[in-house]
């Protein structure tokens, strides 16, 4: 019997299952994928907003401010990638100005802890490729862009370390209540008993939850965002987070630096009669193009290297739903989180536990609970006097795998072998950047298919580049076969 | 102090490291794979080495032929090994490389030749719409898979683009009992060699889908690609309704082409000539910083191996005249530009330091022509003339010129005029 299982291993259910193994109980977390933040954490804008943004009062702005804030102890203790970029929302004329001051008194009352107005020509200095056209900017320090996967594997590596247990590729397909625990049914066969269970399964959330209650108190609206990204060649092309100013579709189509020097453009916003269906279209990413021009000039469209779309699990009311059950106690939901969802999840993490379990009146601390990860960066990141540390004591530090990204052997297999190991083409990817470069993975992949096959002492007819029906090959060549 | 370092250990990097050493140079050279022979290791269809040997060898063939020569000659080289980083001082280069064997290691040389061949385009370059299922790769990792590692990615195929690696892939596959369902691409002409596509297509009924692209890639409940939409495109590339056609397909072999691997001239000043996405050179091969030189796939993209060795035979020349120190002191250079018809051309700059007085040009049409004048002027005076039946974009033109004659100050024009 667990005490807690957490369905959803996006940002949020990792979150929550590291806040969780900071107490004595037994948690579970159940993704039907084959690897951590495979959905909505994986296909955003990486961006921890400030908090300028959510109307006052509601959930969105307490959690995404005090999100923001709890990145940087995250940072400290997870060794997660953050980028203190900061933001500028621009104002193209005497209308958008009147907006801009809108936001401005948002983000006052929103408690969000630095902002202030730029003019068009201190902007220009800061960002020389800012739009002509700008007239204002309002800035916010507080902005920073993160490598979000990375932060859900650290959450859940670290809640891992202090005894959670993850299973991968683990559907939830049914739901029993019973008066004193639940029974969740997985892949139509494993059962689970448990007497919490923590709803994260992000735009499944509504499924979920359908699993469960007679009435679900929201439905999930998925809304696509649509993207572009340019190859880190254009590293400073800006160094701020680009905004324009926000309509009814949202933020808008932004500008973002990212933590390894590319650049995102993007997203799109609309809504979407397949919620599963991260797909991109001729018109999406037309509108992003045409979108973009409006925040900075000569955007180097041809170093894009690649193009995708995420899901967004938007629900009617516009904020985060983070309650018990009215009926089924114990069943939490946590619903409705999409933008700025990466930027709450640690706080929205606190929120469930402290202000709507109230696990503390519940559960025993667990004194051995450690918060801490120290993750290696890049070994071409690191100091040449490391660099040659390393080297001696590894010599597989010498060979590139990944051109492009410049990784090594050693960087690969501590990615297969590790706490939150991969055994994918894409988990790998993921993890230490191959093949997220210029070539796209078409000189690295063969390279990587030979690690994990040597590794994991598996046929390459084994490998996979992510689930079960992705393998790289159907079988061997007539010659091969002799 | 090394006289030259070359990376690369393909075609053209055998063939300047080979030509360097006989005229008594001190060479090194660099690759990164495990074998010497570059990309030409996995091309093992015949059709290699028409022009230079006039005779068919396959790819491997053909590389072992240099290969041989070159370890004949005892010339230096390092394999598994990656080169990082080029840098430059007022006099030397300064390369930084890494291996398993030797760790990180810098060390310094006159010249550099980089002859790091071409990646191929991916989806991420060109817009498809459609989700990302696994199943859409490149022909040339494909190709791998299939002649180095032996192994097949997919049972039912599709074909986005006609270039020759796109073409020889779909033969291939064929033979190997795959379904080709066929070739699209968006032109209305092939971009592969002729003799491919009768060979590789025609003799297999194997369809080819001019002015079509893809518009839309669908996977099921998997991640595993299973079908794609390609559709008739108008002169804009736009695509036309109800020109849709749905095939059910495993896999999607892009063949888009080529960008040249200039990855390592990312922290030098090097002039960048947008149409061939790489160094722009003058006569002799050389980049805009002295000393640094480069031919092959990563100068431009070739179709035929033969006029990569030729070419990186004339850059081995060229290194070694630079290094007996054989340059005038004159500073004049003229720019040569790509004129009507004409979509690229190398070398773009003429500099008159440089001594052999013969000029080879390199360039290709932008369009399908017939009955063609090759016209070169300068200051509106005819300086070249001459008459070809047929260019193509997938064929690669090259023209020689005595530039003893031209003026030290006009740009050269290369233009293409149907009769
Ligand atoms: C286009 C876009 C841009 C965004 N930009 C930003 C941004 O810049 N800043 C920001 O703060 N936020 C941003 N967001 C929001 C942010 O990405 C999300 O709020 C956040 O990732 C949600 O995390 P999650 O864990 O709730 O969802 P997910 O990451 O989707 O995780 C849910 C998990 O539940 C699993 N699951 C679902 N059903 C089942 C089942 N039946 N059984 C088992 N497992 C199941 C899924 O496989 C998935 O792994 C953006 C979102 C989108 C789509």
């Amino acid at each position: 019997m667990f005490d807690y299982i957490v369905i959803g291993a996006g940002i949020v259910g990792s979150t929550i299952a590291r806040e969780l193994s900071r107490y004595q109980v037994k948690v579970k977390v159940l993704d039907k994928e084959n690897d951590v933040a495979n959905v909505q954490t994986l296909a955003n804008s990486a961006i921890i907003h400030s908090g300028h943004n959510p109307d006052p009062d509601s959930l969105k702005a307490k959690l995404c401010v005090w999100g923001n804030k709890l990145y940087e102890k995250m940072e400290e203790e997870l060794s997660i990638p953050l980028l203190k970029s900061g933001a500028y929302v621009v104002a193209h004329n005497k209308t958008e100005e009147e907006k801009l001051a809108e936001l401005y008194e948002t983000a006052k009352i929103n408690k969000v802890p630095e902002f202030y107005y730029l003019d068009s020509q201190e902007a220009k200095k800061q960002e020389p490729n800012i739009s002509k056209n700008v007239t204002k900017v309002l800035s916010l320090p507080t902005t920073k862009v993160t490598y979000p996967w990375e932060v859900a594997f650290a959450c859940m590596e670290n809640a891992i370390m202090n005894g959670v247990s993850l299973q991968k590729n683990a559907l939830v397909t049914k739901i029993i209540p019973n008066n004193e625990y639940f029974e969740i049914e997985v892949n139509g066969k494993q059962i689970f008993k448990t007497k919490n269970i923590i709803n994260a399964a992000g735009v499944a959330c509504d499924d979920i939850a359908g699993m469960v209650e007679k009435e679900v108190p929201y439905k999930v609206h998925g809304r696509k965002g649509e993207y572009f990204v340019l190859d880190k060649r254009v590293k400073g092309f800006v160094n701020h987070v680009l905004y324009p100013l926000p309509s009814d579709k949202g933020k808008g189509v932004l500008i973002t630096p990212q933590f390894h020097g590319n650049i995102l453009i993007g997203p799109t916003s609309e809504y979407v009669d397949d919620k599963f269906n991260v797909s991109t279209s001729f018109e999406g990413l037309d509108y992003v193009k045409t979108h973009a021009k409006e925040l900075a000039e000569n955007i180097p469209f041809n170093d894009i290297i690649r193009s995708f779309a995420g899901i967004r699990s938007s629900i009617e009311s516009g904020d985060f739903y983070i309650e018990e059950s009215k009926e089924f106690k114990g069943f939490y939901h946590v619903a409705g989180i999409d933008s700025p969802g990466l930027t709450s999840a640690p706080a929205i993490a606190l929120y469930l536990l402290k202000e709507v379990i109230k696990i503390d009146k519940k559960q025993k601390i667990n004194k051995d609970f450690n918060p801490i990860i120290r993750k290696q960066r890049e070994f071409h990141s690191l100091s040449k006097e490391k660099q040659i540390e390393l080297l001696k004591e590894d010599a597989r530090y010498g060979n590139i795998i990944c051109k492009c990204e410049k990784i090594t052997e050693k960087e690969v297999i501590d990615a297969i072998n590790g706490e939150l190991g991969s055994d994918t083409i894409k988990g790998i990817k993921k993890r230490i950047r191959v093949g997220a470069g210029l070539c796209q993975g078409g000189y690295c992949e063969e390279k990587v298919m030979r690690l994990i096959s040597r590794e994991k002492n598996i046929s390459p007819l084994d490998v996979k580049y992510d689930d079960k029906a992705s393998k790289l090959f159907v079988g061997e060549t007539k010659v091969n076969k002799l | 102090m090394r006289e030259i370092v070359v990376i690369g250990g393909g075609a053209s990097g055998l063939a300047v490291a080979l030509e360097t050493k006989k005229r008594g140079r001190d060479v090194l050279l660099i690759e990164r794979e495990e074998d010497l022979g570059g990309i030409l290791n996995q091309c093992i269809h015949n059709g290699f080495g028409l022009e230079v040997f006039e005779e068919e060898y396959t790819g491997p063939e053909y590389a072992n032929k240099y290969i041989e020569e070159f370890l004949k000659l005892d010339i230096d080289y390092h394999l598994n090994t990656t080169v990082l980083k080029i840098e430059k001082t007022n006099n030397y280069f300064e390369i930084t490389m890494s291996s398993k064997a030797r760790g990180i290691e810098k060390i310094k040389a006159k010249a550099v030749v980089i002859s790091t061949g071409s990646y191929e385009r991916s989806r991420g370059s060109i817009i498809m719409p459609g989700e990302r299922p696994y199943g859409v790769i490149t022909a040339g990792s494909a190709q791998r898979y299939l002649n180095i590692d032996g192994y097949m990615v997919g049972k039912r195929v599709f074909i986005l683009g006609s270039g020759d690696i796109g073409l020889i892939m779909a033969r291939r596959m064929f033979l190997e009992g795959a379904k080709v369902l066929g070739v699209a691409e968006i032109m209305p002409y092939s971009n592969g060699l002729t003799r491919n596509i009768v060979q590789c297509l025609d003799d297999f009924d194997i369809p080819l889908y001019l002015s079509h692209t893809v518009t839309d890639v669908k996977s099921g409940e998997s991640n595993r690609l299973e079908s794609i939409v390609i559709q008739k495109v108008d002169e804009n590339f736009n695509p036309i309704e109800n020109t849709a056609k749905v095939f059910e397909v495993d896999t999607l072999l892009l063949s888009i082409g080529l960008i040249p691997d200039i990855a390592l001239l990312d922290n030098l000043e090097v002039v960048v000539d947008s149409l061939t996405k790489s160094a722009k050179i003058n006569q002799a091969y050389e980049t805009s910083v002295r000393g640094l030189f480069i031919c092959g796939n990563s100068l431009q993209v070739h179709d035929l191996v033969d006029n990569v060795t030729l070419e990186s035979i004339r850059a081995g020349k060229c290194v070694s005249d630079y290094l007996e120190k054989k340059l005038e002191k004159n500073n004049e250079s003229i720019d040569i530009i790509p004129g009507k018809n004409v979509g690229y051309v190398t070398p773009q700059v003429l500099d008159f330091s440089w001594s052999p007085k013969e000029l080879i040009i390199s360039f290709r049409g932008k369009k399908k022509m017939e009955k063609t004048k090759i016209k070169v002027f300068q200051n509106n005076e005819l300086v070249f003339e001459k008459f070809k039946q047929f260019i193509v974009p997938a064929e690669m033109e090259t023209i020689k010129l005595d530039y003893s004659k031209l003026n030290k100050f006009d740009e050269l024009g290369i233009s293409l005029e149907e009769l």
